[in-house]
């Protein structure tokens, strides 16, 4: 399967983001870990396909002929949301994971405001785990956590708990991760594209 | 418990928590923990499942104070649901409401055609599908040109062939939710013609053949639920694998298959992606048909009566009738079955003005499609979009403002009801829809039709993408409104 990618015709088989990745241009991608199925929650990874504007990550190359990852219209709207998302972040260090400063750097490569929006964000602080600690003021509920613990380890002691704007990372039923089942594997730090999860021991 | 025959015990999930919410009132924790334990889903899993019904609640005592927040009790008088916090009742064709849901009253089917006339006896229809076979049965339905009846009018035949095409055992799930505010068309079905749909529904398994048939209905629907489970009873031998019905706990974007698919899953109830679809990869991964009632119900006609019904020599009036649910401001709210094709203007007239007041605008397809002016009415209702400003035929939804009705609350209120039902998923439908209504709230417009830019393009399900239609069209008509 061939595809034309920003002019150039390449060969893919897998999603637009893996061919996209593979030519080696850089497009944001927030909730797609490398190593884990597409979640299609962050909608950082739009491109034009065939003049329509797609998610990337979950869009199957064989179903485009052409995609273009800056027109106009494409970084607008990746622009704008990664401003939506900026805004879910009154803390925005980069004090986590090993993934923890993705978000800031993709947001500011792509030209996003931090201050078009006004920031609003839960403030809750979850420091009850020997290993790491939440911090829901700079959670963008990209599910990345999610998936790592139902799905990778299938321990499944995180989820995102409400709906709307009322969703929020929690761990499961429990009021806090000491008495949730979480087995401090560690693998929703790892997997956080910003400092809402932490390992402890660092800064806080 | 009995488990379900070929699928995973983790179909009982829904049943069981909206069993435990009416005996109780609410979900306790306990409760959640209990019975994900005996479905066998884990426990976290399990709580955001739970958490994303909007109809269940967590806490003892209280209630959502009774009253109705949905458009057409707002134009009739009712407090906007930022006061009352309320879902819709689906009881709008008596505006404003409060209380439960009751049994759909005849008098409020206001104009009958085939399918709204006098409910059917015997099993004719069945017989004369079940004595053609499959495929002929298939060549039939393909012929008549039936759409899905649902809002999205994809050709029933064509899905059908593509979820046959797997070649593995399928799923049939009926999306009896409607969960549109101003739509009541199914529950009306259910309640009133609930053989005509059931006759459908055995048509659609004598082809099918379906491995497990699923009718997905609202939580709060008793009345609709009862008298279909009477029906499939006293059906006997017509449903030789049975039938599950499964109450949900509410939410708008059940309309969306993926997301109906999941809740039935057990799962947290948000849109998957496609592909795969649903004909792909559908209900615990089988090939999954998704269909209507009234899509359902269309084919009881057909086989009793042939494709003459269906067949109109204009192609954009996709075959047969359709059930509009009328409300807001008219003098005879309730439901009218008239040809797909006919003028909006012709619905208007038959329900007529209330009390005097010329009609000023009418929301098509509800909080996804978009508002109307009077200059507008003589548009026919054909399937897919009415103005490219965000109205459509959808599910048959008109809810009707006039000179009275405060259009700009009309507008706030779709914007709120939006908000309020997005799932969560994703950051521009989530973070997005809010900020539009305190825009809207606030009058500071500027920068807004960028962020409805954003929403309506970069949202994953259709909830988010179309949220835009009723502000955007509102603002084309009436410029000077959020000034
Ligand atoms: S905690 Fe991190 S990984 Fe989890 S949803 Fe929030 S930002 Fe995403
Ligand atoms: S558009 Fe809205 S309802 Fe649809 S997935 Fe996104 S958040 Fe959920
Ligand atoms: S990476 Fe595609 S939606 Fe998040």
């Amino acid at each position: 399967m061939s595809l034309i990618l920003n002019g150039d015709e390449v060969e893919a088989g897998g999603s637009v983001l893996d061919a996209v990745l593979a030519a080696g241009i850089e497009l944001p991608h927030l909730c797609k870990d490398d190593n884990l199925p597409a979640i299609g929650a962050c909608r950082t990874c739009l491109v034009e396909a065939d003049g329509r504007i797609v998610a990337a990550c979950s869009f199957p190359a064989s179903m485009a002929k052409r995609v273009d990852t800056e027109t106009k219209t494409a970084r607008r709207i990746r622009r704008g949301v990664l401003e939506l998302t900026l805004a879910m972040q009154a803390e925005r260090g980069d004090e986590g994971g090993p993934l923890a400063g993705e978000t800031a750097s993709t947001a500011s490569r792509e030209g996003a405001a931090v201050d078009r929006f006004a920031v609003r964000t839960g403030r809750a602080v979850d420091a009850t785990s020997p290993f790491f600690s939440f911090h829901e003021a700079a959670c963008i509920l990209c599910g990345r956590c999610v998936v790592a613990c139902q799905d990778l380890q299938h321990i499944s002691a995180i989820g995102l708990a409400g709906r709307g704007r009322d969703t929020r990372v929690t761990p499961g039923a429990a009021d806090t991760f000491r008495e949730s089942i979480c087995t401090s594997c560690g693998s929703c730090v790892a997997a956080c594209p910003t400092s809402a999860l932490r390992p402890r021991g660092g800064a806080e | 418990m009995s488990q379900v025959a070929g699928l995973p015990l983790r179909f009982r999930f829904l049943p069981l928590l909206h069993e435990a919410h009416t005996r109780d009132g609410w979900l306790s924790r306990e409760a959640v923990e209990t019975i994900a334990r005996q479905v066998r889903i884990p426990l976290a899993e399990a709580w955001e499942a739970a958490t994303s019904f909007p109809e269940f609640r967590f806490a003892a005592g209280g209630g959502d104070g009774g009253g109705c927040g949905g458009l057409s009790c707002v134009v009739n008088g009712a407090p906007p649901s930022e006061s009352v916090h309320a879902r819709c009742r689906f009881r709008c064709f008596e505006a404003p409401v409060s209380g439960g849901e009751d049994d759909f009253p005849e008098e409020m089917i206001r104009l009958a055609g085939r399918l709204l006339a006098p409910d059917i006896t015997g099993w004719d229809g069945l017989r004369a599908a079940s004595s053609m076979g499959s495929a002929r049965a298939l060549d039939m339905i393909d012929r008549a040109g039936i759409r899905g009846r649902g809002g999205a009018y994809f050709p029933a035949a064509r899905k059908w062939r593509a979820a046959l095409g797997q070649g593995r055992p399928l799923a049939l799930v009926i999306n009896a939710e409607e969960g549109e505010p101003g739509v009541f068309k199914d529950r009306a079905v259910l309640c009133r013609r609930p053989r005509r749909f059931v006759e459908g529904l055995a048509i659609a398994v004598s082809v099918l053949r379906p491995a497990v048939t699923v009718i997905f209905i609202n939580g709060e629907a008793a009345p609709a639920r009862r008298s279909v489970e009477t029906v499939i009873a006293g059906a006997g031998e017509v449903f030789p694998g049975g039938v599950e019905v499964v109450p949900g706990g509410g939410g708008y974007v059940l309309g969306e298959e993926t997301t109906l698919l999941n809740a039935l899953e057990g799962r947290k109830p948000a849109p998957r992606l496609r592909p795969p679809y649903p004909v792909e990869s559908g209900l615990f991964g089988m090939p999954t048909v998704v269909n209507n009632v009234e899509t359902i119900a269309n084919l009881s006609i057909l086989f009793r009566e042939g494709e003459a019904p269906f067949l109109d020599p204009d192609p954009a009036a996709a075959g047969g009738s359709k059930l509009f649910s009328v409300s807001g401001r008219v003098a005879r709210p309730g439901l009218y079955e008239m040809p797909l094709g006919t003028p909006l203007r012709v619905l208007l007239a038959a329900a007529g003005e209330k009390d005097g007041a010329a009609f000023a605008a009418v929301l098509a397809g509800g909080p996804s499609g978009g508002f109307l002016p009077a200059s507008e009415f003589h548009r026919r209702l054909v399937p897919g979009l009415l103005h490219p400003t965000g109205a459509v035929t959808g599910s048959g939804g008109m809810v009707v403002l006039d000179t009275t009705s405060d259009l700009r609350a009309a507008v706030l209120e779709t914007a709120r009801f939006n908000a309020r039902e997005s799932c969560g998923k994703c950051t521009p439908c989530r973070e997005g829809l809010p900020r539009v209504v305190e825009s809207l709230a606030e009058g500071h417009t500027e920068g807004l039709d960028d962020l409805l830019e954003v929403v309506g393009a970069a949202s994953l399900c259709g909830l988010g993408q179309m949220a835009p239609g009723p502000i955007r069209s509102a603002r084309h008509f009436w410029p000077e409104l959020f000034s």
